[in-house]
């Protein structure tokens, strides 16, 4: 196990440096630079002599010296300044994180609840039409756009019937809904691969055994299907981690809320380049890092699986 | 059924946050007593649509950072938003030399910034230095609004003078924009990513930064012995408001769902689609003139194209600017009948030469020799009529103005490139006159130089051009002591540039904001920042 884990974290920390590389080359290939969109900016008025000047003073030196020191500022926790807004791009991290890490993390919480609530009742439902329409609903959650669900729950909660305001309000009270938002395109994907996967599981053969000692329907789904149903919808869920922090950008931006998502979308329209890779950065990490965990939670959850770790 | 049990949890606990929620919100719409005596006291929630970027007080020309700095900072001079004229503020009065190079201010006593430390002439001395010079070792850029500075003298504790090299006579106004706001000389001695930052700029103004989350909320409170508004001001004393929260809001249809829902009580950027809601609500529209260079294309004679004069004059009279307000605007977006807002100084009315005139555009292509190919586009030696223009971030309805002007050129056999606003290719190609060939813009300032900040090969020089002709005119301008004389310049250039062909002026930007029935006082500077100092709320 340690050797398993040793070996994972290792290929993790790979990853990661491959892609802060990556970014980091293609970020320097994108046309213009954040310094020359940041100064060049008319509400400047600076000539193009000054521009030069500016520009000769922030140049830093050869392309793999400056590479170097990036990477090794990224290793030592030290990120850099944002150009467009003069903060360091750690404090700006540390301030949107948290932000986003809440909306996330309720918002996963909040699809991995309803996917459950769809597929059981879906499952042990015996009525075929309600089976059906409950089927049906994450294929309409996935083609939800979330910009679109957000309005209307705003313009249906908020301004109609006043239940909850989008301006002000505790961090509660701002969080339900963005979280709501957020939650039910997610919720599409995790709902139908384990809906799937009950199906499948009831067709083995140990399920009419369990039936045949006598164990009720709900204990059959709960006790025994369910189990082996989580593992594949556990690699889903895990995926969806990508969605979320697409999903947030979009969901920020409709709420005003000041996370990751806003921070990437200002920076990506400033080229903030600092900003930007730290981003890119970030985001792989967290993916990687959840990968890592699903892997470790694999051989626990199924004991067949160990052996082969 | 124990699986519905989280479930049923989850929506109690959502039930009970959301009547949690109903408590704050039902605040009766009731006049208790008269709503005309300014009362004290409150929270003005102020919705912005972009959060305010780098806060280097000459960068205040962008209007998220102009409406937080305009709070915070005062000014040596006041500019009448109405009459444009210049009164006293922190200087109580000024004496101006007869070729306008050496100005003396005399400054008001007892001023403090918020860190306690004096506002007095040697302060003002350093903010301008930082303003007129810049600091390469501070990485601080020159402001836009000082023209040939040299020097300043600090003449007594309450005395400063400046010395510019040439004549500056657009520098009285200068001292009054957003971006001459003066802060401390701990401010000033930060190098520019520090001064970047909202907490580290001091100011003297009516109000402090009390609390701020980047990207998303700044706070300001009220100064307490805050006791020297411009002498014309009616309201003297501290600010009526105790509290300002400026919220980012980015989302049109949330800010104005907010403001009439009751959440805000006064929002920036109303979109013209969104006026009439607004209106029919009950609450006020505020479309303030921005009073300088017109909302419009400018046509830059370095592309090979456009080198023609004939060729830009046919786009020119080929635009239906009339039609473009009528389609995507409002009643607040006066068609533009100059290069200059009609508020602007200098102003001349040239809506005659500007009128639309499709034959003559047609006639005036065919002479050029562009002739119409099988795809109704005209072409000459094998190249095509196409020209490339960026959707401009700043300008309201920017991508569907440009599309209805390329379906008025489609008619003439033009085809008009929009390409989305890319930061990164746009600050590479905007350089570029053949791949920019069009640029969609505006500015705002109320002062003569408003012309030279557009135009000038040194300054933004929207046109890329290399008019010896036109560069000397603006600099005979910006150096003009005489104001009669200056404005006939300025009108000179006016003509001139539309004359040339280099711009095709479309409409005279306002700032529109929409507020509550019950924010009293609302007031704005010259180019339509808001000022919340005489703001207050009728009921509360």
């Amino acid at each position: 196990m340690t050797r398993y884990l040793l070996s994972r974290t290792g290929q993790a920390a790979l990853v990661l440096w491959a892609a802060f590389t990556a970014s980091y080359v293609l970020l320097q290939l994108l046309p213009g630079d954040s310094i020359l969109i940041k100064f060049q900016n008319p509400e400047l008025g600076l000539s193009p002599q000054q521009i030069a000047e500016i520009r000769a003073y922030y140049a830093g030196g050869s392309p793999i010296g400056d590479y170097l020191r990036t990477l090794f500022g990224f290793v030592t926790g030290g990120l850099g300044y944002s150009i467009d807004t003069g903060t360091p791009v750690i404090e700006r991290l540390a301030e949107a994180l948290p932000e986003t890490a809440r909306l996330a993390s309720a918002a996963f919480l909040l699809a991995v609840l309803i996917a459950v609530v769809i597929a059981f009742v879906a499952s042990y439902s015996r009525t075929s039409w309600l089976r059906g329409a409950l089927l049906s609903v994450p294929s309409v959650f996935i083609s939800v756009p979330a910009f679109w669900l957000g309005i209307l729950l705003i313009q249906v909660f908020s301004f109609r019937l006043k239940l909850v305001p989008v301006i002000g309000g505790g961090e509660l009270q701002q969080l339900i809904l963005p979280v709501l938002t957020l939650a039910v395109p997610i919720s599409a994907p995790i709902a139908q691969v384990l809906a799937r996967s009950i199906d499948q599981v009831y067709a083995q053969p140990f399920v009419p055994v369990i039936e045949a000692k006598g164990a009720t329907r709900w204990w059959v789904l709960w006790r025994h299907v369910a189990r082996n149903a989580v593992l594949p919808t556990l690699t889903v869920a895990g995926l969806t981690f990508g969605e979320l922090i697409a999903g947030s950008v979009v969901t920020e931006t409709v709420f005003g809320r000041a996370g990751i998502g806003r921070l990437t979308e200002q920076a990506v329209n400033a080229q903030d380049t600092p900003v930007m890779l730290a981003v890119v950065v970030l985001a792989a990490a967290v993916f990687v890092l959840v990968n890592l965990v699903v892997d470790v939670l694999f051989p626990i959850l199924d004991p067949r699986l160990k052996a082969a770790a | 059924m124990s699986p519905s049990r989280p479930l049923l949890t989850a929506v109690m606990l959502t039930v009970v946050g959301l009547l949690g929620a109903c408590g704050g919100g039902g605040a009766a719409e009731t006049a208790a007593g008269d709503g005309n005596k300014p009362v004290y006291g409150g929270t003005l929630t102020y919705l912005e649509h972009q959060p305010p970027t780098c806060l280097y007080l000459p960068a205040a020309g962008f209007y998220p950072n102009g409406g937080i700095l305009n709070q915070i900072t005062d000014k040596l001079t006041w500019q009448d938003p109405e009459t444009l004229k210049i009164e006293p503020w922190i200087a109580t009065k000024w004496e101006i030399n007869e070729d306008a190079t050496e100005y003396t201010f005399h400054l008001r006593d007892g001023v403090t910034f918020s860190d306690g430390s004096p506002l007095d002439a040697s302060a003002v001395a350093a903010n301008f230095n930082v303003y007129g010079l810049g600091d390469p070792e501070l990485k601080l850029p020159v402001a836009e609004f000082v023209n040939n500075y040299e020097r300043s003298e600090v003449v007594d504790a309450k005395t400063v003078k400046f010395h510019f090299e040439k004549p500056s006579p657009g520098f009285l106004q200068g001292t009054s924009v957003i971006g001459a706001g003066l802060v401390s000389k701990k401010t000033l001695s930060l190098p520019y990513e520090q001064q970047c930052q909202l907490k580290n700029i001091i100011g003297s103004g009516p109000f402090t930064l009390k609390n701020q989350i980047v990207d998303k909320e700044v706070d300001l409170a009220a100064r307490k012995d805050y006791n020297w508004a411009p002498p014309s001001s009616q309201h003297q004393g501290r600010a009526y408001l105790d509290e300002v929260k400026i919220i980012v809001t980015p989302e049109d249809n949330v800010r104005v769902g907010a403001l009439i829902s009751g959440q805000a009580d006064m929002v920036r950027y109303v979109q013209a689609y969104d006026e009439k809601t607004v209106k029919d609500a009950g609450f006020q529209i505020y479309a303030e003139p921005t009073r300088g260079v017109n909302n419009g294309l400018y046509l830059r004679p370095a592309n090979s194209i456009l080198k023609d004069v004939d060729v830009r004059r046919a786009l020119q009279a080929g635009t239906n600017a009339k039609e473009v307000v009528d389609t995507l605007f409002t009643a607040s977006y006066p068609v533009a009948t100059s290069v200059l807002s009609h508020l602007a100084q200098g102003y001349v009315d040239l809506s005659k030469e500007l009128a639309y005139d499709p034959d003559q555009a047609n006639a005036l292509l065919d002479k050029a020799g562009w002739a119409r190919g099988a795809d109704g586009i005209r072409a000459k030696d094998g190249v095509r009529l196409q020209l490339g223009v960026f959707v401009s971030g700043p300008q309201p309805l920017s991508k569907q103005t440009l599309e209805l002007v390329a379906q008025q050129w489609a008619k003439l056999g033009v085809k008009l490139e929009i390409r989305p606003a890319d930061a990164g290719t746009q600050a590479v190609d905007i350089k570029n006159a053949e791949k920019t060939a069009i640029q969609h813009g505006m500015v705002g300032r109320a002062d003569q130089d408003v012309i030279k900040s557009h135009f000038h090969s040194q300054n933004r020089d929207v046109i890329l051009h290399e008019d010896e002709k036109l560069d000397r005119l603006l600099e005979e301008e910006s150096a003009e002591p005489a104001v009669a004389a200056r404005n006939a310049k300025v009108a000179e250039i006016q003509r001139y540039v539309i004359e040339q062909g280099y711009a095709i002026p479309l409409f005279e930007e306002p700032q529109v904001y929409g507020a509550a029935p019950h924010v009293k006082g609302v007031a704005f500077e010259a180019v339509a920042r808001p000022w919340f100092y005489s703001v207050w709320k009728s009921q509360q």
